[in-house]
């Protein structure tokens, strides 16, 4: 009986993460990744059926990590300010300290797999966020609105901002680069366009 | 059939590369009571056949994919 090599496993999720990244969804394939990572293809088979398998597992470990990241230190019971500033600063230190992670969620967002694998981040994501998004209704400090909207102001503001940082250009080509003050500026506001 | 504890995965490189190469070995490979679970990657260069089962051996899968004309070689772990 072969054992579960818990340090293989980590190196196979990681270099599917690269290699996903680097060549895309398509050209992906297990005999690459096996290669990559310095062991048979027989190996890899014996713990995922084919690639689809294999994609989708890795994704949702990582979906499952990347979620518990994004509400690490979120108290529900914070004000609502505060929660929010504490979930842009979780987000924003995901693309910094895994900028891979976040661009293999990418590739899998458009893909086939997305419908087996964004689940996993509703369903981790929803007990904490949900909770802190009924407390401030409860005191009175955020209005009622559909979850729509309420992302679209609460967060779509500091993903469009890391896309100008990211492209290094704003509009009409002006370079960009995101500072502290434009960051907080950009929260304060949509602060204030939730609060009632 | 649910995968059972004792079942040992088994691992082949074939040439069945097409979902038609597929339909051609499935009815063969359905038909085995104690093969409790198989599937080709045929995404992948080696089209890998992976094959459960607690009492086929190796040879066994071998010889019935050979019979349908296509090649099967055990990957070595």
């Amino acid at each position: 009986m072969r054992t579960r090599d818990l340090v293989k496993e980590e190196l196979v999720r990681q270099k599917t993460v690269e290699l996903v990244v680097e060549e895309g969804l398509d050209n992906f394939s297990v005999n690459k990744l096996a290669k990559t990572c310095g062991i048979s293809v027989a190996t890899l088979y014996i713990y995922y059926k084919d690639k689809d398998d294999l994609i989708v597992k890795v994704a949702i470990e990582e979906a499952k990590k990347s979620s518990a990241r994004m509400v690490k230190g979120l108290d529900p019971e914070l004000s609502f300010a505060e929660g929010l500033k504490k979930q842009w600063k979780n987000r924003i230190k995901e693309m910094k300290d895994f900028p891979e992670v976040v661009n293999f969620f990418e590739q899998v967002r458009a893909s086939k797999y997305q419908e087996k694998v964004f689940p996993v981040f509703e369903d981790a994501l929803r007990d904490k966020l949900g909770k802190f998004w009924t407390n401030a209704i409860k005191r009175g400090e955020l209005a009622e609105m559909p979850v729509e909207v309420y992302w679209s102001i609460a967060f779509a503001p500091l993903y469009n901002l890391i896309r100008f940082h990211r492209e290094g250009r704003s509009l009409a080509n002006k370079p960009f680069k995101m500072t502290e003050a434009v960051l907080w500026q950009t929260f304060d506001l949509a602060v204030k366009a939730l609060k009632k | 059939m649910d995968r059972q504890s004792a079942d040992l995965v088994m691992v082949f490189k074939t040439n069945i590369r097409t979902e038609g190469d597929v339909h051609c070995v499935s009815g063969m490979l359905n038909a085995q009571q104690h093969i409790t679970e198989w599937s080709v990657d045929t995404e992948d260069v080696d089209c890998v056949l992976r094959v459960l089962s607690c009492k086929v051996q190796c040879h066994d899968v071998i010889k019935l994919v050979g019979l349908h004309g296509y090649e099967c070689t055990e990957l070595e772990y």
